[in-house]
């Protein structure tokens, strides 16, 4: 059971929105007791627990109804901070320190407590309070021109890709803040920057910067510092389908011109050697996606993979729910809802040789722990606890 | 704060062998930069991410490449021939000394060389073995070669991304490396807690693809809760809260539907709100069906406009907009100089120092006080084979004629 690897580790989460809620997923998922932190004022749009997004990001999770706008709601934090190994939060950087929870409070209660920060620009520096969710933080980093066509018309992703990348680091970090305390005893704060965490994902063309001080430029599927053709995105039979193909070297090659039964294009001198065809490579393009049209981009890649050519098919949404590799895999899976019934959801890309999911449950409603974590964690009477619940300091 | 004084490494006292091509060099930098010992193993000559691009000077060449520069910073540097029968051996003695492995071989090449987690297991029972591959090492497509524009047209990453006016777009730079490095590195410190409960070692499976589709953010809720299929539409953002528009001087990513009073009012103060002042347009519902029209009056207007005005005043409004910058930009980016984000690296032997992209996080009890560049083909043969595995001199150079290190 994955659930083991993480339990009796406990975190207490004031994240919302996707990068911080992706992060605690991932603890929740490999059995860490994640508290997630909420209240009526705070539990709409993306933060509404019947929607499908909460229901992915917040899976395995408790739930906790806390209004942070009454003083008592700072005394009942400090006391679950002092039950807890890890504090998350991805506010903007006066938030935890307005309420007087900043990590210096909370170490009073807590010693060795692990706390992490994760900001749109960390917690220092002239922007320190920029507010960015992901594509401002991708349009930021650089990516965002650089996945384009053309530098005067920048595209970009189409999806909030910063957000699963602060995650990430969001991860890593407190894993390793916990092996050194558990050699060391002591606990740590962790300032993580997302703009930091999308531009370490461009190192080496930022390198190419630093050193050679030229400006990169977008150049579609390509780039300059490809050295593969052909090599891009063609268009197959039917509505919006593509392939895509690889060729690094002159064995992917003459795989490539046999699968295609040798045409004569693919005899040219122009062609005759990677550098030729890297110098060609729109004609080269051209003359492949007239091949490619005729097939659907499951036959060009099957033909492809066969003979050793890396090929793709471009898949949408829909491809990958009933991707036959994915399923063979046990990639997607299920959790009972007691609200939206029957739901599915990526698993891990992490597959342990002991990958069972036994244990795992669909996101929390609102407030679902209340009575666990107040009453039989912090110790609350039935009267403390409705008193609480009257005044709307746990609402 | 806590003094620094009680500093160290922060992942001190892990040992991991770093096996993997381009697909995950950057899994064990990530931890090597935490400071775990990770020793590169390269075949003779050098590993083949040392041949991809962009180099230094824009000249190629093994020591020049700044993607293996990048991925490799921190880690030492060894040469050995796993192919090779007495390399098969020395590779045996290293992994009794060994938490990790990161590989990235073809699924069933380890097994051939009868190298698999079980022979290595009986080795050293405590070994962690994290494979990286295309497709995972099971299922029907396991064999499939893969690449970075692979592993983002199955992950579904291309789809999603470019206009619709052109094919789908791969993400720029190899994110797909990246994500599944990250990953990979969450996994490592994640076994290594599983061994701390149970004292036994790990076979960790991670793949290009899935890793892709995981950090897909909305795609795959939308098609399971609403059943539509996300396309891809040039800048304009799947749910219509951001598009890209031109500037005087470059481009800025803005919303046009948030915060709607503020902006008209801002836009009005400059004469620019045109008829978007009407009161049809409070209404979300009018605003989404003349988006269009939104969009080219605040085309008017940002046209009127510097980026840097547009991004510094529309913060101070908690509009979240951001300039769409160039690598130069972030170079030279006065947030990132103030919290020194790049570092100077030493490239003593080419008389070069350099910066370099530093990690995202700071942490209160832990810098890493040494930052080392990416090791030279082979640099640490003889601290690792002479001093820590006890071979002689006489035996490495027979090793090296005979092309095993």
């Amino acid at each position: 059971m994955v659930k083991e690897i993480l339990s009796g580790l406990r975190v207490l989460d004031f994240t919302w929105v996707l990068a911080g809620p992706y992060a605690t997923r991932i603890l929740a998922d490999f059995g860490a007791e994640v508290i997630k932190v909420q209240s009526k004022k705070t539990a709409k749009g993306a933060e509404s627990n019947i929607t499908g997004y909460f229901n992915t990001w917040n899976r395995n999770k408790r739930s906790i109804t806390l209004d942070m706008s009454y003083p008592e709601a700072k005394e009942i934090v400090l006391k679950l901070t002092a039950m807890s190994d890890v504090l998350i939060e991805n506010f903007t950087p006066r938030v935890m320190s307005n309420w007087g929870l900043d990590y210096e409070k909370l170490r009073e209660v807590k010693p060795n407590l692990i706390m992490i920060s994760l900001s749109a620009m960390g917690q220092t520096g002239p922007w320190r309070d920029f507010v960015a969710f992901g594509p401002p933080i991708q349009a930021l980093s650089g990516l965002t021109v650089l996945t384009s066509y053309d530098p005067a018309a920048p595209l970009g992703l189409g999806y909030a890709y910063a957000d699963s990348i602060a995650g990430l680091y969001a991860v890593l970090s407190i894993l390793a803040a916990m092996d050194y305390r558990d050699k060391m005893g002591q606990g740590q704060y962790i300032d993580l920057s997302a703009y930091e965490s999308m531009c370490t994902l461009l190192g080496p063309a930022l390198l190419d910067v630093s050193l050679n001080k030229q400006e990169v430029r977008p150049h579609g599927n390509r780039s300059e510092y490809l050295n593969a053709a052909p090599y891009g995105c063609y268009k197959c039979l039917g509505i919006d389908r593509w392939c895509v193909i690889a060729v690094h070297n002159e064995e992917e090659w003459h795989a490539l011109s046999q699968a295609l039964g040798q045409p004569v294009w693919t005899r040219e001198e122009e062609f005759s050697n990677l550098s030729k065809r890297n110098e060609h490579a729109d004609e080269l393009d051209q003359l492949l996606g007239q091949w490619t049209g005729q097939h659907t981009a499951e036959e060009v890649v099957e033909l492809l993979q066969k003979v050793g050519v890396p090929a793709g098919v471009v898949q949408n949404a829909e491809d990958l729910a009933r991707d036959p590799h994915l399923k063979a895999r046990d990639f997607f899976t299920y959790l009972e809802h007691s609200l939206l019934g029957s739901t599915i959801a990526d698993r891990s890309p992490i597959k342990f040789s002991d990958d069972s999911v036994a244990g795992w449950k669909a996101a929390p409603t609102l407030g679902e722990d209340n009575r666990y974590v107040y009453m039989e964690l912090l110790g609350l009477t039935e009267e403390e606890f409705s008193s609480y619940v009257e005044k709307g300091v746990i609402g | 704060m806590i003094s620094k004084e009680e500093k160290g490494g922060l992942l001190q006292g892990i040992r991991i062998l770093d096996l993997a091509d381009e697909k995950a060099s950057f899994c064990s930098k990530l931890l090597a930069d935490m400071g775990a010992t990770v020793i590169k193993v390269e075949k003779p000559g050098g590993d083949s991410s040392r041949k991809i691009g962009p180099f230094l000077r824009n000249s190629p060449h093994p020591e020049r490449s700044l993607f293996f520069y990048y991925n490799n910073t921190n880690k030492l540097g060894i040469t050995l021939n796993l192919e090779h029968p007495m390399g098969r051996g020395i590779f045996i003695r290293l992994i009794k000394r060994t938490d990790i492995i990161i590989e990235t071989f073809a699924p069933g090449y380890l097994k051939n060389l009868e190298l698999n987690f079980e022979i290595l297991k009986e080795a050293n029972p405590k070994l962690i073995l994290v494979s990286v591959t295309g497709f995972g090492q099971n299922g029907p497509r396991n064999k499939y070669k893969s690449c970075d524009l692979v592993a983002s047209a199955f992950g579904g990453q291309m789809y999603v991304s470019g206009s619709p006016l052109t094919p789908p777009l791969k993400p720029f730079g190899e994110q797909s490396y990246y994500s599944a490095s990250l990953f990979a590195a969450i996994s490592v410190l994640l076994a290594l807690r599983k061994r701390v409960h149970n004292g036994k070692g790990e076979q960790i499976d991670i793949s290009l693809q899935e890793s892709v589709v995981s950090t897909l953010d909305h795609v795959m809720v939308r098609y399971f809760y609403e059943k539509v299929v996300t396309k891809r539409q040039g800048s304009l953002y799947w749910n219509n809260s951001y598009c890209i528009l031109s500037c005087r001087n470059g481009y800025i990513l803005l919303t046009p539907f948030q915060k709607w009073e503020t902006l008209i009012e801002w836009m009005d103060s400059e004469g620019m709100a045109e008829d978007l002042k009407d009161d049809q347009y409070r209404e979300e519902e009018y605003r989404l069906r003349h988006l269009s029209h939104i969009i080219d009056v605040l085309q008017r207007w940002t046209k009127t406009h510097t980026v840097n005005e547009l991004f510094e005043l529309g913060q101070l409004m908690r509009f979240t907009w951001a300039p769409v910058q160039s690598l130069k930009e972030v170079f030279d980016c006065p947030q990132l100089k103030a919290r020194e984000f790049f570092i100077h690296t030493e490239h003593p032997e080419m008389n070069l120092s350099f910066a370099y992209p530093g990690p995202p996080y700071k942490f209160s009890c832990f810098s890493l006080d040494r930052w080392k560049r990416a090791p030279l083909v082979g640099e640490d043969n003889v601290q690792i084979y002479e001093k820590e595995l006890g071979l002689s001199e006489e035996e490495l150079k027979r090793l090296s004629s005979m092309k095993v290190i």
